[in-house]
């Protein structure tokens, strides 16, 4: 198919469905409509196959839909790129599972949550104590999660578990797509240093996971994850993490404008400290539009790895200068000193993108073993088996 | 623009080659040591290839590339730190007569340029060394010039010797002969050993007008693109040269790139190499397409360029270890040409302080 064919279809699709005035599908179709449509007509995940919602396109064609949608906000094109649950499933479900999923999730009618970290295993993943085992119903699970956003609502989880104990840690894990609805699944709310509930404790107690459920091989739990885990990272590193939850609240106000309504956008100092900051931001921009130029050429970009680690730095740093511009007031908080509180929950969240999904120290590592090729670290429990390692023995 | 994608690539594997062949570390070394203070033998041989007209216009014998081409063959120039006139000569001589108002003088000059057969050089700032307008201290009065420039890349090399200068307009760039009355050039002993600089005294030295304010603009711009290149690519290659040595040095039993304190450098570094590429090809494309933001693109990869490129090279030298500290390991070269790079158009806070004000202006 020739680009310009593929263009004036999808222009013809929005212009029929979409209304980009005021942004939103046009009268008498609703957002579930809308994405159903998308999802017909092949916009959905365009690189994936036609058996699965797919066209078959070569990724640079895919990305030329993603623009025309992008271009008119349209939303529900592109998620061969950025939905981890619907590329996880794809790349590791059954078929069983993919035709009872795979649709409400392109459709977001299906939502879903991360059951990866627990108390003893944040950065050190591979050390989950969860354990799901085998029976005639399924697979049982027994465990304690944590760090799960979107668990009250999801009606299905990525989980991690433990399925042998008598092999080294990497090697007896299983990846599950759990149903979250059920009897034995208690989530309950964390309360974070912003003072938002955004993520929650999830405790499982007979939890059950239907066998089509498995993801990937028994065992083989750890390289699914890896799948999952790098779409995560690269959504992060595009800036998700800045986005507010709960409200629609833009975080990308300008550092100018807040420093001219302070009328201090003539201080040298902080000139220099307004221009670094925006300067991260747009530096970081660039080597991502560099980088998907270089992998529509059909090259691997290792700049991709690399936007969770220089967000950590923008969204740190984006607070501080903000601080610095609003001076004293930054001492205050609360709804009648808006942009201090604003500051505030933005100095305190940019934690979320420098420890979630990997902390900053861990995504060196990753970027020094897995895109400078430097050695591995050294781990003294890699080839015990696991029952006998100290995240079980203490 | 009148060089093909297979074009540019031929000519970037040319430069490469000529680059691996006669721009290597011991070539670098025995041109610092030389007495005419660069490599003569590969700046002919950039002659030879007919690099030297790169950017001139084809009506005038050049090559007719523009900051794309410039700002990809300098990051192969900044790796090897080129050490020949190619930024003085090629790229700010060679682009103000180019972007002059005489034919004649075009005509005069630019075929010498072009050929690589004369060095051009220009006087660009003050004592202060600051590169701002204020900063220029020569005046042009009655076809003569007076004050001092200083800093002058490859001034006392030079066979075709500009300087800007105030006249009536503002700075305008002014053509004086090599060995004119009332001419002092002094060398100066300078801490990078790969780029000659000069003091330039004119005292009511006879001058010709060949180019104004805006084409000096102009030039400068396409100058920050050519450094901000330079930088990127050198940046590249001492991270490289870094990276290597992590993987063989052995101690404590291991190779040290398997320390943690080691990889979060290394990855720290990575983003900076990896930022200095993006910004500097950006602004060469903004600028060859004459974007609304190319000012803000120039600007950003000014500083963003430099700072990746010094502190690459900083840590670069501490990653190192002792290896670093002795004078025959390369990594001190590349630690000087950072600092006098980082320098070489006005230091990261002016143009810190550009950016801004250039965001300031696409957005209002």
């Amino acid at each position: 198919m020739r680009d310009e064919d593929l263009i004036a279809e999808v222009r013809a699709f929005l212009n029929t469905h979409w209304d980009a005035k005021k942004k939103r599908p046009k009268a008498g179709g609703g957002a579930k409509e809308f994405r159903h449509r998308v999802l017909e007509a092949g916009f959905a995940v365009p690189s994936w196959t036609a058996e699965w919602f797919g066209r078959n396109l070569a990724a640079d064609q895919a990305r030329l839909i993603e623009r025309e949608f992008a271009a008119v906000a349209a939303y529900g094109a592109g998620q061969d790129k950025t939905n981890l649950f619907a590329n996880t499933i794809l790349a590791a479900g059954t078929d069983a599972l993919k035709r009872e999923v795979l649709q409400g999730l392109l459709t977001s009618e299906i939502d879903s949550c991360l059951l990866y970290s627990e108390p003893g295993a944040g950065s050190d993943l591979a050390a989950v104590r969860t354990r799901a085992d085998r029976t005639a119903d399924g697979w049982v699970v027994q465990g304690q999660k944590v760090w799960t956003s979107g668990a009250r609502t999801a009606q299905y989880a990525l989980l991690l578990a433990r399925t042998d104990w008598d092999v080294p840690k990497h090697q007896g894990l299983s990846f599950f797509y759990m149903p979250m609805k059920q009897p034995g699944v208690d989530v309950r709310p964390l309360h974070q240093i912003t003072g938002d509930s955004h993520f929650n404790e999830v405790f499982l107690d007979g939890a059950v996971v239907p066998e089509a459920n498995l993801l990937g091989n028994e065992n083989g739990g750890w390289k699914v994850l890896q799948t999952a885990l790098a779409y995560e990272r690269l959504v992060m590193g595009e800036g998700a993490g800045e986005r507010r939850q709960g409200s629609g609240k833009d975080n990308r106000k300008s550092l100018i404008q807040m420093a001219r309504s302070a009328g201090r956008l003539g201080d040298p100092v902080l000139r220099q400290k307004i221009a670094q900051a925006l300067a991260y931001r747009q530096l970081n921009d660039l080597n991502l539009a560099r980088a998907k130029a270089e992998m529509a050429q059909g090259t691997a970009s290792p700049i991709m790895s690399l936007g969770k680690l220089a967000m950590s730095r923008i969204l740190h740093g984006d607070a501080a200068v903000m601080a610095d511009i609003l001076g004293a007031a930054s001492l205050l908080d609360g709804e009648e000193n808006p942009e201090s509180a604003d500051m505030n929950y933005r100095a305190l969240n940019a934690y979320m993108t420098s420890i979630g999904g990997g902390t900053d120290q861990i995504q060196r590592n990753i970027i020094a073993e897995r895109v400078l090729g430097l050695p591995r670290e050294i781990e003294v429990d890699r080839d015990l088996p696991f029952r006998d390692s100290r995240a079980v023995k203490g | 623009m009148s060089i093909s994608a297979d074009e540019l690539a031929a000519i970037r594997a040319s430069f490469q080659r000529l680059l691996a062949e006669r721009g290597t570390e011991a070539d670098v070394r025995r041109a610092i040591a030389s007495p005419e203070g660069y490599d003569a033998a590969l700046w002919r041989g950039i002659g030879d290839l007919g690099l030297a007209g790169l950017i001139a216009p084809v009506a005038d014998g050049g090559a007719g590339g523009g900051a794309v081409e410039l700002e990809l063959l300098m990051e192969d120039a900044g790796a090897a730190l080129l050490c020949a006139p190619f930024l003085s000569s090629v790229v700010i001589a060679g682009g103000l007569v180019a972007g002059g108002d005489d034919a004649e003088d075009r005509a005069r000059l630019l075929p010498r340029l072009i050929s690589g057969a004369a060095v051009g050089a220009v006087a660009l700032t003050g004592e202060a060394g600051l590169w701002t307008p204020q900063d220029i201290t020569v005046r042009a009065a009655e076809g003569r010039l007076t004050g001092v420039a200083s800093y002058v890349l490859f001034g006392a090399q030079a066979d075709v010797l500009l300087a800007a200068a105030w006249d009536a307009e503002g700075p305008a760039v002014y053509e004086v002969a090599a060995g004119a009355t009332g001419l002092t050039i002094t060398p100066l002993k300078t801490f990078d050993l790969t780029q000659p600089m000069a003091k330039i005294a004119f005292e009511g030295v006879e001058a010709r007008r060949i180019a104004g304010p805006e084409a000096l603009a102009r030039t400068l711009d396409l100058g920050r693109i050519a450094l901000a290149g330079e930088q990127a690519g050198a940046a590249r290659r001492i991270f490289e040269i870094t990276l290597d040595y992590l993987r063989t040095r052995v101690q404590f039993g291991r190779p040290i790139g398997g320390f943690q304190a080691m990889k979060h450098m290394a990855a720290d570094l990575l983003i900076e190499v990896e930022n200095a590429t993006s910004a500097a090809r950006h602004a060469a494309s903004a600028v060859a397409q004459g974007a609304p933001n190319a000012q803000v693109m120039v600007n950003l990869a000014a500083f963003a360029c430099a700072d990746a490129f010094s502190q690459t090279a900083a840590t670069a030298v501490q990653m190192h270890g002792g290896i670093a500290f002795t004078w025959d390991h390369p990594a001190h070269l590349y630690l000087r040409r950072a600092r006098a790079d980082a320098r070489l158009f006005g230091a990261s806070d002016l143009y810190r302080d550009r950016y801004l004000a250039a965001l300031e202006a696409v957005d209002a």
